[in-house]
Order: C-alpha cells, then structure tokens, then sequence
C-alpha cells in the first residue's frame, strides 16, 4: 500500500489508529442504539432521563412476525434476487460492448445511460404510477422489477463497462487468432476475468434494490410490500411503534453489514459510478 | 467526439477478425438500449406529455400548453423548495467535502486494521436511507430520544419537543443527518484517491526538506484536484434529490420549512393529485439534472480521464 505522506512509525500508527476508531465508534453509536431498541421494553424506551439497563424484552419480535413482516422480508429477497439477476444477463453484454467495440453516437448513449441513473426517482415515480394504473401494473411484483431497471440496468452497465475496461484486450485478440467464435471468446476468456466485477456490481445492485424505498412505497401495496416500506407502516393511528421500527430497521440493515465486508474496495468504485477506482 | 479515438486504439487490432461483424456490437446493447427506453426514455416524454395537459385525479384532460409551468413558476412555494434544496445542498455538502478530506489524510496515516475499520465506516452511506432516517428519528426524538435528550436539552438548545417540529431548525437537523450519511463516501472515495498517488514527487520533496503541509499543498491537493472535483459534483447532484430521509423525518414540515422539490413533486402528485403541475415540476427537474450530468460527465472524462 502507497503511504504517500507519512513514513511508518509505531507510536504514531497507534495515535491514528485510536482517532479513527474513537471516530468509528461515534459515528456508529445511533445504530448500537437503535439495536438495543430491538430488545428494550417500552417503559425504559421513553425514560427520562437515559436508561441505560433493561431486562430485554420479545414483544417487539412477536408483534412484527404477528403483522406477517416476514412476508415483506420474502418479498424484498425474491424481488431484489430476480430484478438483479436480470439486470446482469441483459446488462453485462451490453458493458461489454460499449467498452470493446466502435459505435456510432457512442457518447450520447453514455449521457442517456447516465442520466438513467442520475434522474430523481420522484420524477420517475409519477409517469410510472400513471401508466401503471393504466396497464394494471401497481401492486404487481413485475411492475416494481421493472421500475428497479431504471436505476439498476443503467448502473451495472455504466460500473461494469469500467471493470471491462481493466481487461486486457491481447487475450481476446490471441483468441481470435485462433479462430474461436465471437460467444466462444465472451463465455471462455472475458467471462472468468470479469467474473468479481460482475459478482461485485451486482451485489451493490441487490443492495440498491433492497435500500428502494419511494418506488416500492407508491408502486407497490397490499400484495407487494418491501422491507423498506413497512418502517413508515409502523407509525399507526395509536402511535409510533419504536420497537417494532428497530427490529424491521436492523433487519433491513444485516444484509448491508455483510455486504460492506465483503465487498470493500469495489464499493468506492460502485458508488463513484467507476470514477474512482476504489 | 473525445471517446471514439480513445477507444479506437484499443479497438484496432481486433477489427481484422471483426469489421465483417458491424452489428454485433449493437446486437450486444440491444437489450439494454430498448430495455432503457422503456424504463426510462418512456416515462420522460410520457411526463413532458402530462405537464402540457390539465391533468388532475389521474384523469388527463385538455392539452392547455404551458399553464402549467406557468401556473408553477409564479407559485411561492416551488421557489420556497428551490431555496430549501439550495440551503439544504450548499450547507451539507462544503461540510461533507471538508469533514471527508480530513478523514481522508487521517485514514492515510499509517492506521491499522483498516480492512475492519473501511467497512464500519460505510455503514451510514450503505444502508438503507429510510433506515438512516429511522435511526435519527429515534435519536432525535421530542424528550426521549438520546440525543434530544442529552445533547439538545441539557445545553438548553431545545426544550422537551422534537428538533423536527421547529420551523427554524429542522433544516439543520436534516443537514445534519445528511452530513452523517454521506462524509464516509466523501471519505473513503478521497481515500482512495490517495492511496493511488505516485510516490515519486513526495520522495523527490522530503530530499528537499518539504514539510508535511507544504507536501499537501504543492503536491497532494494538485494531483487530487480533478478527483475531488468529480466527487463533489457527484455528490452535489446527489444530494438535490435527497427525499426518503426528508421523507420519514419530516415530509417537508413543519409547515412547508423543509419541503425540496422531491417532496413537492411527490406531494402535488400523491396529496394533492395534481398531476399536470407534478409533470411540470418533474419536467424541470430532470433537465436540470441532466445539465448537471453532463458536466459531470465531461470533467469525470476529460479531467480525471473515467470512463
């Protein structure tokens, strides 16, 4: 690793190490908290001041399986697992492409394809509820596997195009030469190399999806509910149910846990839109 | 146009096997072009089409040209969401930027265990925004919410009720938790670009006897510039269209204090079913954005040479 500014020194190391996990640890304390909401019977929720101890609680946990959150967790995974999939199969030839082959209006499909990605879903979110009404696609599961293409498709193109990119291109020519064909090449050379940019676009794909909330808010409904859209359900007529808030916040949030570890140096590169390297 | 020579030198040597196949590359993006306009191409015109038309209770009547923009553009409270949007991005975002180029040099220095501690930081720009509200409506809540409670109450900033009920203040509160989500990529994104800097000026300046912030003026922030440039603007797009924490946490209120554009539109449409004027407004948010894609695109491609 490049130490640009700084020569190694072990006092030093450990000074910077302790800032930054001091940093980390305040930084992360609203979701410590929100977590130990899960467990946290209502009584201490609301003392003032701050109660620290409790004797955990499961009602939280029972309440939300009783309002059948689970269906909304199955709904999020399926969704999510199927707009992804698609969006590689379509996608990945299609990065391919624009990062190997002369094309005519090249650029102009870049900024189409990049302000695909960049538009406000609330623009989007209004012409897709229209037609939707009209089609009968509201509260339907490929109503919202279609609306996800919007940012997801656009995205995995735009961020694989540049993983294609750090492909050198002698072994396909090599390839070539040997007189495979144009799918032999894709499936037996660029494939295996491209494999982690595929796995690792795609996984920051699933993660977009599973974070959406406005989409599956106003496209979806009783029969399509996402994880994300049972949080604002939780604030009732009866108040607002902390608790079962915390348990539905931190469930959505496991998958990104593990995602950011296993993931790291590609999310830079993900959420730059492969601007940066990472 | 800029990108067809680049590409062209990598694509010369294959042409020999290929020039017969002039198609393939279009059959390739075939899929995803039409995919993408339908998705995408599709709604747009479909939303210039609406906003020319009285439409309201998802019933699309006459065609009436521009009244709507019109009827929009003389309206208080669009430009009240403008100023909001505006105060919102150039508050939150010079902070972001600051905050995250000095975690950056710091994150620099020879800290351990960074593979545990990169990860932990992205947590608040990773996970769901509506879950990031969620955390700061808990935090943040009228008399018993942690920090409520035992920040803005004990330095008497507030009395017992909730930051997101006053006027005044609530837009610094959403900032606030915009800042918190988004200076870990501001960060990490720096970082990055750090760590990728050639060795060699900074060895050539300590032989010179350079000082650790002569270094980072003369060398570092030059070489980082068109990066943080690209990141910046990146983010300040990004952050105009903030709406599932403004969302969750306030829904414009109180009153109209914290109302962007996002929410209006969302409102007009959902609330007030408004649909034409919701078109107009959406009309011109997204060419807005899309001026401000294209620049970015062009400093992304020409400065820091992505994509």
């Amino acid at each position: 690793m490049a130490e640009a500014s700084s020569r190694p020194e072990g006092s030093r190391g450990l000074f910077w190490t302790t800032l930054v996990i001091v940093y980390a640890a305040i930084m992360l304390f609203p979701i410590f908290w929100m977590a130990s909401m899960m467990v946290k019977p209502n009584e201490a929720m609301f003392a003032r001041p701050t109660q620290w101890l409790f004797v955990p609680t499961l009602d939280h946990f029972s309440y939300v399986i009783e309002q059948g959150f689970h269906w909304s967790l199955l709904t999020s995974f399926v969704l999510c697992t199927v707009s992804t999939a698609l969006v590689v199969i379509i996608g990945t030839p299609a990065a391919y492409a624009f990062a190997r082959f002369e094309m005519k209006g090249k650029d102009d499909l870049f900024l189409f394809i990049l302000g695909s990605r960049m538009a406000p879903p609330v623009c989007l979110v209004i012409p897709f509820y229209l037609i939707y009404a009209k089609v009968g696609l509201l509260d339907s599961f490929l109503g919202l596997t279609l609306a996800y293409m919007t940012f997801n498709l656009s995205f995995y193109v735009w961020v694989l195009r540049s993983f294609c990119r750090d492909l050198p291109v002698e072994l396909e020519e090599a390839a070539a030469l040997e007189g495979w064909s144009k799918v032999q090449i894709f499936r037996r050379v660029v494939f295996p190399l491209l494999r982690n940019g595929i796995v690792a676009t795609s996984v920051l794909c699933f993660i977009f999806a599973w974070n959406e909330f406005l989409f599956a808010f106003m496209l979806g409904g009783k029969s399509v509910t996402t994880l994300p859209v049972s949080i604002p359900k939780l604030i009732t007529s009866q108040g607002v149910r902390w608790g079962e808030m915390a348990v539905v916040g931190m469930t959505a949030l496991l998958p990104v846990l593990a995602v950011v570890f296993v993931l790291q140096r590609h999310i830079v590169r993900g959420l730059t839109l492969g601007a940066v390297k990472g | 146009m800029a990108s067809a020579s680049e590409t062209m030198t990598v694509a010369k040597p294959q042409a020999t096997g290929m020039r017969e196949r002039a198609w393939y590359p279009y059959l390739l993006i075939a899929p995803s072009m039409i995919t993408l306009v339908v998705v995408s191409l599709a709604p747009f015109i479909y939303a210039i089409y609406l906003s020319f038309h009285e439409a309201k209770f998802g019933r699309v009547r006459d065609f009436i040209g521009f009244d709507n923009y019109i009827t929009l553009l003389t309206d208080a409270r669009f430009w009240n969401s403008i100023g909001v949007a505006t105060t919102f991005v150039f508050i939150a975002v010079p902070i972001e930027f600051m905050l995250g180029l000095i975690g950056a040099l710091v994150l620099n220095q020879n800290v351990r265990g960074r593979s545990i501690l990169i990860p932990l930081l992205f947590m608040p720009t990773m996970m769901a925004p509506i879950v990031v509200g969620l955390l700061w409506k808990i935090m943040l809540a009228g008399s018993w919410g942690f920090f409520s409670y035992n920040v803005l109450e004990r330095f008497n900033i507030l009395g017992e009720t909730s930051i997101f009920a006053s006027p005044e203040l609530a837009l610094y509160a959403l900032i606030f938790v915009d800042i918190w989500q988004w200076t870990p990529f501001m960060m990490l994104a720096f970082f990055a670009g750090l760590q990728a800097l050639p060795l060699g000026p900074y060895r050539a300046a300590a032989v010179d006897g350079a000082n650790p912030v002569q270094m980072f003026f003369h060398i570092t922030l030059p070489m980082m510039t068109p990066l943080l440039a690209v990141i910046g603007l990146l983010r300040f797009i990004d952050a105009f269209k903030v709406f599932d924490t403004i969302y969750i946490l306030t829904n414009g209120g109180p009153g109209i204090s914290t109302e962007t554009p996002s929410i209006l539109a969302n409102k007009m449409t959902f609330e007030f079913w408004n649909i034409g004027e919701a078109s107009a407004l959406a009309v011109l948010v997204w060419i807005a954005f899309f001026a401000f894609c294209s620049i970015f695109y062009q400093v992304a491609k020409k400065r820091l040479n992505a994509f």
